[in-house]
């Protein structure tokens, strides 16, 4: 062999050795949390008359959703993580088609699983202190003697006898939600890693059997009520490939 | 020089703008005594312009300075009166040509947090970008912004203070000074946060108002509301301060009547009627009420909410759905609060509690020319 060919060869070696550890190695980066909203499967349309009632007469529309996630945690074989002062108001009013949460750079395939509860944990609820997103200037909050709305859902009803305003505002201390979720990457760019999951907001009529709309127009401070739409937050929120 | 060395100095230079866009001029001071209370929660001063002793003291001179309107007898305290907790008292303020303005002076209160857009359709999106705009509007001060500063580098006292706090005259200084001094106008000694620090009670009535303004009603657990925390926070009192929920169709017209409001800004049709949540701080001295100011009294005001509200397809369900009925009693189309008359007097009673006299009378607040004239008689 000529100098030349083993020098080339040794540059060849190199390259592949230099691939098989680039690739070998975790890849640390951010973690964006994406969310999407649904309406039965299909992406959310706001201010649209255009859902079914779903157990009962007439169309709905849905003009504002929001609710709180709190206390992520991530953990799989590579350990535990948990994302300090987790509290997170999405919503999804805004330019992108999804709401994100935004997780430190990570190597993502260290996790398995993610943990959060769907609404505020009752030690945080029972405070005014400014945690994350909780603000108790805030539109989800009630009032500082009863807490935070964990969910706020606002819109209204047609049927034949015309308009009908609901407003779905949930959220007492026993409403709080646990949830665990398989935590698989759905897509890896150059500068993040990107998980998604669903949020269909139809799960919280169906829990209990589907609710009439216009015979519930609005659930508030009533606890067998709240409970009844609280029965669908663990349907609600699902992992997504 | 190569691509790469170009892109490289530009940023290097960028970073460094950057970094000196944040650094305390030479010869400011920061604010030292600045304290507010903790459940207003967070607030951000933009990083270009820092809270400063300097800054604050000019700004308070140019906001009560006739020499900002074009013809020199109309400051932006014609129209914020201090006493008046930083209005003037008219339906519709008047200015440099006489034409009345379409909307009522906004009360210039704890600017510092609730929504962080200005106007009453939000159309401004900082207080420095919000300052320029009366001066400059031929309704209101009606002055050219070239002629301002020739005026205002002829004064050496202006010009001293320019120097110093902002490293000479512009608009761009005028607007941050004026930002300064308004981010400063902070009320927080009303009866009703001294309730809060647990340093009084309230009266029976103002307490009865209080829960009243502070619940949304749900006739099946039997809670009577007022709803008016529904837009007004319930320490700061004002519209919310997230994403654009600090602006809402409080009912005030009909669906031919909606002005277009925030729809004018977002474009958006669901935004037709929305107007600025204003803080209620000083309520009861900053009559007449609403963007246009329609309404001469808070009876009027509460008398609206109660049975006054007009439908339309951008009225919040919140406001529909706040009747006070049980649902069986409820009829479609109709809208009221169904408040009784002592209800109504009670809330009043609550709103009374939000004066503040202290900000109302604060010397830090005050016209600074008839101070110096003060000094100057002594």
């Amino acid at each position: 062999m000529t100098r030349a060919k083993t020098l080339l060869a040794v540059t060849i070696l190199s390259a592949a050795l230099l691939w098989v550890f680039l690739e070998m190695k975790p890849a640390v980066k951010p973690i964006s949390l994406r969310f999407h909203a649904l309406v039965d499967g299909e992406p959310l349309v706001l201010d649209d008359m255009r859902y079914q009632n779903p157990g009962g007469d007439g169309q709905f529309k849905v003009r504002d959703f929001q609710f709180y996630l709190s206390n992520i945690r991530l953990t799989g074989p590579g350990g535990d993580y948990v994302l300090p002062d987790s509290y997170h108001l999405l919503r999804f009013d805004g330019d992108q088609p999804y709401t994100e949460i935004r997780l430190p750079a990570m190597d993502a395939s260290a996790f398995d699983a993610i943990h959060w509860g769907i609404g505020v944990d009752p030690e945080a609820n029972g405070t005014i202190k400014i945690t994350g997103d909780l603000d108790p200037n805030n539109r989800m909050a009630w009032n500082w003697q009863v807490g935070y709305k964990f969910i706020l859902f606002e819109g209204g009803l047609e049927d034949s006898e015309g308009f009908l305003p609901l407003v779905y505002h949930v959220g007492f201390d026993e409403n709080y939600t646990p949830q665990s979720l398989p935590f698989a990457a759905a897509a890896e760019s150059g500068e993040e890693t990107i998980v998604r999951f669903t949020v269909d907001i139809a799960a919280l009529f169906r829990a209990d059997g589907p609710l009439d709309m216009v015979t519930t127009p609005s659930v508030k401070f009533d606890r067998d009520d709240a409970a009844r739409i609280a029965a669908g937050f663990p349907n609600m929120i699902s992992a997504s490939q | 020089m190569s691509k790469k060395f170009v892109i490289a100095a530009l940023l290097l230079a960028g970073g460094a703008v950057y970094f000196l866009a944040g650094m305390p001029r030479k010869a400011t001071t920061p604010l030292a005594d600045f304290t507010v209370p903790f459940v207003y929660g967070h607030f951000q001063v933009p990083k270009e312009n820092p809270l400063t002793k300097e800054g604050v003291a000019l700004g308070r001179r140019l906001f009560y300075d006739p020499r900002l309107s074009g013809n020199n007898e109309i400051s932006c305290a014609t129209c914020h009166q201090q006493a008046l907790g930083f209005t003037d008292g008219l339906k519709a303020s008047v200015g440099a040509s006489g034409v009345p303005l379409s909307f009522n002076s906004m009360a210039l209160t704890n600017l510092l947090w609730g929504p962080q857009r200005f106007f009453w359709d939000g159309r401004s999106v900082s207080l420095e970008d919000q300052a320029l705009n009366p001066i400059q509007h031929p309704d209101e001060m009606a002055q050219d912004l070239d002629a301002l500063m020739d005026e205002l580098a002829e004064d050496e006292t202006y010009k001293a203070l320019f120097d110093t706090a902002y490293g000479g005259i512009s608009p761009e200084a005028v607007a941050m000074a004026l930002a300064s001094f308004q981010r400063t106008l902070v009320s927080a000694n009303s009866r009703y946060d001294q309730y809060l620090r647990g340093e009084i009670s309230l009266t029976p009535e103002e307490e009865k108002g209080r829960k009243l303004f502070m619940a949304h009603p749900d006739a099946k657990v039997a809670q009577k509301g007022g709803n008016c925390i529904d837009c007004h926070s319930q320490f700061l009192t004002s519209g919310f301060s997230t994403a654009l929920d600090g602006f809402s169709n409080n009912g005030l017209d009909g669906e031919d009547g909606l002005l277009p409001g925030l729809s004018a800004v977002t474009g958006k049709a669901a935004h037709r009627g929305f107007f600025k949540t204003p803080s209620l701080r000083n309520i009861a001295v900053t009559a007449p009420y609403m963007h246009d100011g329609r309404f001469d009294t808070l009876e009027e005001v509460l008398d609206h909410y109660d049975s006054g509200i007009k439908d339309s397809s951008t009225l919040s369900p919140l406001i529909v759905e706040a009747d006070n009925q049980p649902l069986d009693r409820r009829q479609r189309g109709q809208i009221s609060l169904n408040l009784t008359a002592d209800e109504k007097k009670a809330i009043i009673a609550f709103l009374h509690t939000l004066t503040d006299e202290d900000f109302l009378t604060d010397p830090r607040f005050s016209n600074p020319f008839e101070e110096e004239a003060g000094d100057d008689a002594r």
